[in-house]
């Protein structure tokens, strides 16, 4: 039972602490394993084109899965963002079959606005008024959606109504490599330039890792929180836009229940959905999981109808993994703390 | 003479609605000096602290920060003038490394491009724990530091604010002795540096070792300000409770009969090992040590709500294994939380509801609670242990400590028990409740309950135990029996080097 | 000294409280009844056919069904827990009974006690994760399950749809007994058995005990974890029930149903005054609040405006029934 207080060495590493100190490691290896039986099972899966089709149909996942994965960080959820997608879609959709004339940069920006302004509504309701983020999104995802109807009538927007421009959005590519992969580079480049360098990016973990020492230090709660749910709603807003563009329509029920694809690729990432912890390399791989499964199952042939059901297993088990390998190695810890 | 204080206070007052949680305040502080700050818990303390850090803006009263009037709006006002506060219970990040929390808020930055510099904050976090005599790695995660190198981490968010003054609300609550020590060593050279300290303590040892002055508050306002030299325990005890105790213990009636409970070499891993004692029908067993020694561990190992690796329990001499606190209960052991509010009750509810909740299966059939039946039950035992209330359906936390701890302790009087453990029963509770939960546990032996009484506080342990076990770093280092045993023996045993073997004195 | 004579006094505390007005009008509930009167005076004012014995009745069968399910998502809330994979529970049962009935050829009688199995089956998974794996919280718990169940849905029936189920087994959805919807008599009784079970036993006591404070609960000898796992197995259950009404008044059935049935149940409980922090709520208002946010459903149905607009007021109301509150005490603050 020696307690040494000032002169410990440095923690002892066992396996047990790197794997979860590295977990990302894990998920990478699980994801070399999953390429590699599935590239025997057929071989036009690792293919530059297939691989590029992969990049194309994940960058929104991923792009979301950044928005998602802060709001996680400040114990936080967020289930209105498959609405929000639908609702700036939807309108901006109206808008390029209103005026095809118009430059699709700033159909963007529409989306962006709109997706912002359901963020706004959102943060404030969660960080002035102080409703649980679960109830206040899971209210305001009902709402969004049913404005989305509400505006749309029911109706389609397709694609003969959409110009080129807006279609190549989402469609063209540049050096060779689809825009939306670009996009989400760019998004994941910013992330981890905010989150690691930035004083507001630390700040999110801090509110996240323990809100009442985050009081007490100065950092302002409500202000956090705001801010996270508006750049969630911002990137919804804009993936609104990229999704339509992709799909070249735009209904009521686009992207329903894609809030819950978006949050599994954060908890697959490690994500914690107790706060304070979650890294973007983590994150990313969760996404790319996710999309190598959604590419790869139908590459092996699994009926489509499969898929829903090994989404939720491999889920389900990466968490319970996950919660295990915590747990003894939060044990390790508390013995080494005491001798 | 301006300058002789670095921080003034002139007629301070916080009102929330209500309280005033502070009256009237004048507190001056020396340069380079450690002032001790004492009184009872809800005297006004932790209010002062947060009004000095900026966490709250006081109502009233005037701020001199080196002969300048200030006021603060937010805590980052009080960390740029250089404030720092060093909280009682730790309050890090503990997703984040050791660099981010000595950091936060005044995180090291390019100063064109406004980016964090990790590779500077690293290196002067090193440093600074250098300074500090600490080789903790800068880079590794909080939560996996004890708790006494978070606190020298939280030393060292202070120094790194570049704070003149440091205020340390119990630092020492949570350590071991020869960590209490290391934490003396280091606020002393910060003292000697230059650095004004404030220290809050419950415990007269860290006042008389560390402080030079200290000041007593009580209900909400300054009772004096005295040299530590220049003032006795006594005086300073009358000081903190308003009068002077004496008699409050009842009187001890040895009148113990067969043994009850005996715990036979109970270790578990990492919390205490090799743990054998027995407590007899009638008798108060007295268990103390630091903060930290493992005896809440012990008792709740008993009570199954850990488990432990090896040893045996008896009771009444066959072995008992309680796997839940509800099979402890009915195996007839019974647990008074230490921590009132978060374990031992549930405050939003009625005293009613609360003193039954451990004694629905008596007062239903079939599962369907008999109304009628818990009221009277909630009314007999309510009123046998006094609680101070109009109905029993007041909330429990509208009551005072005392009376709550009350309410607990009436919870467990509604179970057959046989051994009743006590973690701490009178913390948080003013002197006149005090006095009346002795009185209460007194009885509970006379009724031939088996007690065992677990406390910090040596006078009490005195006052009140049989016998006396004390226990230091998860081992019981030394047994009394409870003639002619002074404070200082017990210090001894639960502070010394050598490991004490059985004593009587 | 005066202090200490005090303590020792004899002390009566009383077990009868004094009337109160203010106690017996200070209640949500008698809110939410006023919100129930103004929907109805909405409905009869948009159409003549809403206000009468016989559209109030038959109304009940359109939004009954799922609202079984808010029983035991009341409790789960009130435990500060949360379900969100009853709507695919639903679905997953429905799917099971119908294809033992079609594809096995099982007789319908077996096809239902297995649907009820099923339920109980997913509820009890939920639980027992929830217990063993705190630290995941029943949000991501149910999250997964709630993808996994409708995923095995899907598996089991594909895209298709099962249906020619005998024809009593249409009862249950359309069957009147003494001029009564049957599935209204199952909610009433369902209504009073969770009243009683809520607040009447010991069972109820302590699930309101863990809400409050569950390290209390726990220390007090209450079995918190096998409570819990009872709760999410009767939501499973209930929601099996569920299944089985809204099948039969369907007639068949497909993976896809009761999609985001969970939002509404939720929405239910919520407006009917249970606690999202956990530990407060009564079934009296749950039932109220079904019954507004059912009859106005209802209304808007008769008068053939968009259901979308529904979807609006439930989150409307959602929104409200939590904030309100929270903003009365925000500005009793100031």
């Amino acid at each position: 039972m020696e307690i040494k207080v000032a002169h410990t060495e440095n923690p002892k590493k066992n396996m047990l602490t790197l794997f979860y100190q590295f977990r990302e490691l894990g998920l990478l290896f699980f994801i070399i394993l999953l390429c590699i039986g599935v590239q025997m099972r057929n071989p036009s899966f690792l293919t530059g084109e297939n691989i590029l089709d992969l990049a194309t149909n994940t960058s929104i996942l991923v792009i979301l899965s950044l928005g998602m994965m802060i709001v996680l960080i400040t114990r936080g959820i967020d289930l209105s963002i498959g609405a929000v997608i639908a609702l700036s879609g939807m309108l901006t959709a109206q808008l390029v079959a209103a005026n095809p004339s118009i430059n699709p940069l700033l159909c963007l920006l529409f989306g962006t606005i709109i997706g912002s302004v359901c963020g706004i509504v959102i943060g404030l309701l969660i960080a002035r008024v102080g409703l649980l983020p679960i109830i206040a999104t899971l209210a305001l995802m009902n709402i969004f959606r049913g404005l989305t109807f509400l505006v749309s009538d029911g109706e389609w927007v397709s694609s003969y109504q959409m110009s080129k421009g807006f279609v190549a959005l989402a469609g063209g590519s540049f050096l060779g490599i689809n825009h939306l992969i670009w996009v989400a580079v760019f998004f994941c480049l910013v992330f981890f330039y905010f989150l690691n360098y930035t004083r507001t990016g630390r700040q999110i973990y801090a509110v996240g890792s323990n809100p009442q020492s985050a009081a007490v230090s100065g950092i302002k709660q409500s202000r956090i929180l705001l801010l996270v749910y508006t750049i969630m709603g911002g990137l919804s807003g804009l993936c609104g836009v990229l999704w339509v563009s992709k799909f070249a329509s735009a209904q009521g029920d686009t992207a329903s229940g894609y809030e819950l694809t978006v949050i599994a690729a954060c908890i697959l990432g490690g994500v914690s959905i107790a706060g304070g912890s979650g890294k973007l390399g983590g994150v990313l791989l969760g996404a790319i999981l996710l999309g190598i499964l959604n590419n790869a199952l139908p590459l092996l042939n699994v009926s489509p109808f499969w898929q829903n059901g090994i989404q939720g297993f491999i889920i389900l088990l990466a968490v319970i993994v996950n919660s295990i390998v915590k747990r003894r190695v939060d044990r390790t810890h508390s013995l080494r703390r005491a001798g | 003479m301006l300058n002789e204080f670095v921080l003034e206070l002139e007629g301070i007052t916080k009102a929330f609605p209500g309280v005033k949680a502070l009256d009237n305040m004048q507190f001056q502080l020396k340069k380079g000096e450690i002032h001790a700050l004492m009184g009872e818990n809800g005297a006004g303390k932790s209010t002062f602290i947060k009004i000095i850090t900026g966490v709250h803006e006081p109502t009233e009263g005037d701020m001199y920060l080196f002969g300048e009037k200030i006021s603060f709006k937010n805590p980052n006002d009080a960390e740029k003038m250089g404030i720092a506060a060093i909280y009682q219970h730790v309050t890090s990040y503990p997703d984040l490394s050791v660099t981010e929390n000595i950091f936060m808020n005044h995180e090291i930055r390019h100063p064109t491009w406004k980016t964090l510099n990790w590779r500077e904050m690293h290196k002067q976090a090193r440093e600074l724990l250098c300074e500090l005599g600490s080789s903790i790695d800068p880079k590794a995660q909080m939560n996996t530091l004890s708790v006494a190198q978070q606190q020298i981490i939280e030393i060292a968010k202070a120094i790194s604010t570049k704070a003149k003054i440091i205020i340390m609300d119990e630092p020492t609550a949570a350590l071991t002795a020869r960590e209490s020590e290391e934490l003396y060593r280091i606020t002393e050279k910060l003292r000697d540096e230059g650095t004004s300290i404030i220290f809050i303590s419950h415990r007269f040892e860290d006042m008389y070792r560390l402080a030079s002055r200290v000041t007593v508050l009580r209900d909400s306002k300054n009772i004096g300000t005295w040299n530590v030299d220049e003032i006795s325990n006594d005086k300073l005890i009358v000081a903190m409770v308003g009068r002077e105790i004496n008699q409050i213990f009842p009187d001890k009636k040895m009148s113990a009969g067969d043994t009850v409970l005996e715990v036979k070499s109970l270790s578990n891993l990492g919390d205490f090992e090799d743990i054998s004692f027995s407590v007899k029908s009638g008798e108060i067993l007295g268990m103390t040590g630091l903060v930290g020694a493992g005896r809440t561990e012990v008792c709740q190992a008993i009570f199954g709500i850990t488990r432990f690796e090896k040893g045996e329990i008896l009771l009444d001499g066959s072995p008992v294994k309680s796997r839940s606190p509800q099979e402890a209960m009915q195996n007839g052991i019974g647990y008074l939380a230490e921590d009132r509010l978060e374990q031992g009750l549930v405050v939003n509810w009625s005293i009613e509801k609360n003193i039954t909740l451990a004694n629905l299966s008596e007062l239903s059939s079939y599962t369907w609670l008999h109304r009628a039946k818990e009221k009277e039950q909630a009314k007999t035992f309510g009123e046998k242990v006094q609680i101070k209330a109009t109905s029993i359906f007041d909330t429990v936390h509208s009551l005072s400590g005392g009376n709550q701890q009350k309410v607990a302790v009436a919870k467990l009087l509604t179970k057959d028990l046989k051994v009743i453990l006590l973690d701490e029963p009178t913390k948080g509770v003013d002197i006149g409740a005090k006095a009346a939960i002795y009185e209460i546990v007194r009885q509970l032996a006379e009724a031939g309950y088996a007690v065992l009484f677990v406390s910090s506080e040596m006078p009490e342990i005195l006052g009140m135990s049989d016998r006396i076990l004390v226990m230091k770093e998860g081992r019981i280092a030394a047994e009394f029996v409870n003639r002619g045993v002074t404070q200082e023996m017990i210090l001894e045993a639960a502070m010394g080097e050598e490991p004490v073997q059985k004593k009587s004195g | 000294m005066e202090q200490e004579k005090q303590t020792y006094q004899p002390r009566t505390l009383e077990t009868q409280l004094p009337f109160s007005w203010k106690r017996l009008f200070f209640q949500w509930e008698w809110m939410l009844l006023l919100i129930l009167v103004a929907v109805l005076l909405f409905g009869s004012y948009v159409s003549p056919y809403f206000l009468n014995y016989p559209s109030l009745r038959d109304g009940t069968m359109v939004f009954l069904d799922k609202a079984i399910i808010v029983f035991p998502m009341a409790m789960i809330m009130i435990m500060r827990d949360i379900d969100i994979s009853v709507g695919s529970t639903v679905a997953l049962s429905s799917v099971v009974m119908a294809s033992l009935y079609t594809t096995a050829g099982l007789p319908m009688e077996v096809a239902i006690v297995a649907c009820l199995v099923t339920g109980a089956v997913c509820g009890l998974i939920n639980g027992l994760l929830i217990v063993k794996f705190k630290e995941l919280s029943a949000v991501i718990v149910t999250l997964g399950t709630m993808i996994l169940y409708r995923g095995i849905a899907y598996i089991i029936l594909e895209d298709q749809a099962a249906g020619g189920f005998p024809e009593w087994f249409g009862f249950f959805g359309w069957g009147y007994v003494f001029g009564i919807p049957f599935l209204l008599i199952v909610f009433a009784a369902l209504a009073i058995v969770f009243g009683i079970l809520m607040h009447q036993t010991t069972f109820g006591r302590k699930v309101f005990a863990i809400g409050n404070n569950p390290t209390a609960s726990r220390f007090s000898g209450v079995r918190v974890d096998r409570i819990k796992v009872i709760v999410f197995m009767l939501a499973g259950l209930l929601a099996a029930i569920t299944a089985i009404f809204l099948t039969s008044r369907m007639g068949s059935t497909r993976p896809n149903i009761a999609t985001m049935y969970e939002l509404d149940i939720i929405a239910m409980a919520a407006l009917g005054g249970v606690s999202t922090a956990g530990g407060k709520g009564r079934i009296l208002g749950v039932v109220i609040a079904v019954f507004i946010i059912g009859y106005l459903q209802y209304g808007l149905g008769l008068i053939n405006m968009p259901s979308q607009l529904f979807l609006i007021i439930v989150g409307a109301l959602l929104i409200l029934s939590v904030a309100i509150p929270k903003l009365g005490s925000m500005i009793k603050r100031k």
